[in-house]
């Protein structure tokens, strides 16, 4: 029973985090049809900026929490004026974006290591103590990034389903020309999309490195994961994502609990083998992706 | 964003677009004419003597060694992903059999490195067609989960595999080298290296060279650019993908044998994420599904982090600098840029020769 | 109200209108027939600044277009309902027509809009909540036709309406046209065929990408062998 309770938390934590990465990668994605390899490293700005905040000039947890996730979108904003909008759209797009956010993620994480050195750093929890399930006890901290988690992700399907602008965005992912033609202003909508993403990147950085330590690497293996959930959910489907997330967290964790640790990875990525070889369509079916 | 060629007037057939494609990727030598060639060959040939007397010599025919070794890596994988647009990301776990099939050989069953190295691409093509099989149904972006899956897969598996494979989990460190150390009295075994290095990279440059200017480097292209086109002229994607990931897989095991010996050992390091995107980034900064690109993305990217390495502490922000600049700077990467230079200075070169003869 | 002089434009190096001109005056219908692949499509999009023009003016009751925008073009009141209706598949029919009153000053008015909108295509009423890839092709192309009436049109550009459809839906297609051309709003139609001119004032025809003749709907519904080349 205990076990069962350790899945399921390790499980609906897991999925949190990699909905919140997974969820700004998906967006870009629709919209932009972009690959961002560059999410890593906006979630080390997150996490870093607290950090120096709290650290450095004594700001109190929640405000520099809430500062780190503002730089992240700030950085997001820049990448985007200076790196994407010069090649948006032009021949050989699809491939220049991607080297554009690999060059941008190595020089963010290079200024990180820089800055800061390579020593891990820790980041203290923005919520103290711990709860209990039944004999276990976990960390608050846990709580919050799920509740954090599962708010921004409501938040977010609001915003997408209801605003004239979240609609705009739906619209320009799903048929841009008719999006042109509608008098959207698609520049301005790819750019609300990046920062909104850059957003959300940062506060996972924010939250998860209280768990997971800072260093200039940590953004790196987060994203690759939310690389996976992101196409298993289904490429530029919200809905697909934030399903793809809470599975794949939950799978990865009844894995650890049940069958050790060095099991999770591998066991992840044989049901995932498994998975493609019987639907080849991906989870739900949305069938062929038109390019990377 | 797709504003100018959202429907493309179907007059531009796509055997046409093909035959475009077809011309600039053979960079500026459709035909090698065979001055150029011989020339290039003997400077290649000479090239390691006049380093080799150069100040850290040493080193730069090292770097050049493993150009060779990833480029044909690099190339391979360019030919699945650039020119026939099917995403696999299983090249570095392919390379990784290649490497441990020898690697084990040698250390362990006593084999001679010069024999084990030809068993590496043998089972290389086997592993490709296992990896390759469940990849036939799946669509573009799926392809990359199932081969990354493979990847990991394999990570693991060199990690906390039976002993022989995984060393411990550090992998193994002792693999027999080709023995060039003592050859000549000892200090020749860098010039050795490269001229083995040369060689297999000259023969995966060629076959690559021909396949892509034969009809099967067509029917690949046709496959990327529109499958369903492809089928209705007799293309069977099955057996093309199947030989496509045989093929390149055969030179993919050979580079990874021979990376192995000359580095004398191979560990699970090789699956990090981090040389997975460097090798992405030589294929796509050099120009995607361009014949010269990998090999230009390849250079680049073995040279420039070196070249970087003055500005110690900065060099990696350089280096992510110049990578950002270069997209922006040149979107379709730098192999279309370079062969279009390069096409400009033959066309003056002969200018001024036109104009010298009487 | 709406003018185009002397355009020209294509896909990189194949230009395919040269030096076209025409107008399309205050309250007008006006049609521009060709056969396919002569450059229709080329020209609305020309027009609504999905394509740049190489050369040439257009202009929208004295504003030049050429340079402006496509959301620019879209908030000056030109309206351009594409080739393949290009619906939202994964929005319902609400959200569609509510995306062709994105600009804020449509956006205000959307209320009386969809009044006039399920006035016109009641079956879009019927099937409000539905998602716009399950409509049928008839329903697609009048989802279509009602998002580009969402916004503040001066000028209303269709492609191709009846391409695709069965003859019945057809026919009350064109007469809902005529009724929105009726209601004030002017019209510039493209048609492969001249079954359904008279929904128009004039005519234009186009052929390899130019302009050949003009004339009234009437001068060329009595050219007999205007009627063998284009009819049906």
């Amino acid at each position: 029973m205990e076990k069962l309770a350790e899945a399921i938390y390790g499980g609906l934590l897991s999925g949190s985090v990699l909905g919140l990465m997974a969820l700004g990668l998906t967006l870009i994605w629709g919209s932009l049809r972009m690959l961002n390899l560059a999410h890593g490293s906006l979630y080390l700005v997150g996490g870093y900026v607290a950090w120096t905040l709290i650290n450095w000039y004594d700001l109190p947890i929640w405000p520099a929490f809430v500062v780190g996730v503002v730089a992240a979108a700030l950085v997001g904003l820049v990448l985007q004026i200076t790196l994407i909008n010069p090649i948006l759209g032009k021949p050989g797009w699809d491939n220049a974006s991607l080297i554009a956010t690999v060059g941008a993620s190595i020089a963010l994480e290079s200024i990180v290591l820089l800055i800061f050195g390579a020593r891990v750093k820790q980041m203290p929890v923005a919520l103290e103590g711990q709860f209990t399930l039944g004999t276990i006890s976990k960390a608050n901290q846990g709580l919050l990034i799920i509740v954090a988690a599962l708010l921004s992700l409501f938040l977010l399907s609001a915003f997408l389903r209801r605003s004239r602008h979240g609609m705009a965005i739906r619209a320009v992912s799903q048929q841009t020309d008719a999006a042109l033609l509608m008098g959207i202003p698609t520049r301005q909508i790819f750019l609300i999309v990046m920062v909104v993403s850059a957003a959300l990147a940062g506060l996972a950085g924010v939250l998860l490195s209280s768990i997971f330590y800072l260093t200039p690497t940590a953004g790196f293996n987060p994203m690759i994961k939310a690389l996976v959930v992101t196409i298993f959910g289904g490429l530029g489907s919200i809905k697909g994502t934030i399903w793809a997330a809470y599975i794949i967290g939950l799978l990865e964790a009844f894995l650890i609990v049940y069958m050790g640790s060095s099991w999770a990875l591998p066991g992840l990525f044989l049901f995932m083998i498994v998975m493609l070889v019987i639907r080849p369509n991906g989870l739900f079916g949305l069938g062929e992706m038109q390019r990377l | 964003m797709t504003q100018e060629v959202g429907t493309l007037p179907l007059e531009l057939g796509l055997e046409e677009k093909i035959q475009n494609r077809l011309h600039s990727a053979a960079g500026p030598w459709a035909k090698p004419n065979p001055l150029y060639l011989g020339i290039t060959l003997v400077v290649a040939l000479i090239l390691p003597w006049l380093i080799s007397q150069m100040n850290g010599g040493r080193f730069f025919l090292h770097l050049i060694i493993l150009f060779f070794g990833w480029g044909m890596l690099v190339q391979c994988w360019n030919l699945i992903m650039g020119v026939s647009g099917i995403y696999s990301f299983g090249q570095v776990a392919l390379f990784a059999v290649g490497g441990w099939t020898t690697a084990v050989l040698a250390t362990h069953y006593g084999w001679n490195p010069w024999v084990s190295i030809w068993l590496a691409p043998i089972t290389t093509v086997i592993a490709s067609l296992i990896i390759g099989l469940p990849t036939l149904r799946l669509r573009g972006i799926y392809v990359v989960l199932l081969t990354l899956a493979f990847h990991e897969l394999l990570r693991n598996f060199t990690t906390t595999g039976p002993k022989i494979i995984s060393g411990g989990g550090y992998g193994l460190k002792t693999v027999p080298k080709l023995g060039f150390e003592t050859w000549f009295g000892g200090g020749y075994d860098k010039i050795l290296y490269y001229y083995v290095g040369l060689v297999f990279f000259v023969i995966t440059t060629y076959a690559i060279w021909r396949v892509l200017h034969s009809p099967i480097g067509m029917a690949f292209r046709a496959l990327r650019d529109s499958e369903t086109y492809a089928i209705s002229r007799g293309v069977d994607p099955f057996r093309f993908k199947l030989f496509l990931f045989g093929f390149s897989a055969f030179f993919t095991g050979l580079a990874g044998g021979f990376l192995t010996h000359y580095q004398g050992a191979i560990s699970p390091s090789l699956f990090n994420f981090g040389i997975l995107i460097n090798l992405l980034a030589m294929i796509v900064l050099g120009g995607w599904g361009a014949f010269w690109g990998p090999i230009v993305g390849t250079g680049i990217l073995t040279i420039l982090p070196e070249v970087l390495r003055a500005a110690e502490n900065y060099r990696n922000l350089s280096l992510g600098i110049a990578l950002a600049l270069i997209a922006v700077l040149a979107p379709q990467g730098l192999g279309p840029l370079i062969s279009d230079w390069v096409k400009k200075a033959f066309r003056f070169f002969r200018k001024s020769q036109q104009q010298e003869a009487p | 109200m709406l003018k185009v002089t002397d355009l020209h434009a294509g896909y990189g190096d194949s230009e395919v209108l040269h030096s076209l001109s025409l107008h399309v005056d205050e309250g007008e219908a006006v049609i521009v027939l060709g056969p396919n692949g002569h450059g229709k499509t080329t020209l609305l999009r020309a027009i609504s600044g999905l394509l740049r023009p190489t050369a040439g003016n257009v202009e929208l009751n004295g504003t030049s277009l050429s340079h402006l925008r496509a959301e620019e073009i879209v908030a000056a009141g030109v309206i351009h309902i594409p080739q393949g209706d290009l619906v939202f598949p994964e929005m319902t029919v609400m959200e569609n027509l509510l995306m062709g009153a994105y600009r804020i000053e449509a956006w205000r008015e959307r209320k009386q809009k969809f009044e006039q909108v399920f006035h016109l295509f009641p079956i879009l009423a019927e099937r409000k909540n539905q998602l716009a890839r399950s409509l049928s092709g008839g329903e697609r192309r009048m989802l279509a036709l009602g998002r580009g009436l969402m916004g503040k049109a001066q000028i209303l550009m269709i492609d191709e309406p009846s391409l695709g459809l069965a003859p019945l839906i057809i026919e009350q297609l064109y007469e809902t046209i005529k009724e929105i051309n009726q209601s004030g709003l002017s019209i510039l139609l493209v048609d492969e065929n001249a079954d359904h001119i008279t929904v128009a004032d004039r005519v234009y025809l186009l052929e390899s990408g130019v302009l050949v003749r003009e004339g009234s709907a009437e001068e060329m519904l009595r050219d007999e062998a205007l009627l063998a080349t284009y009819l049906g």
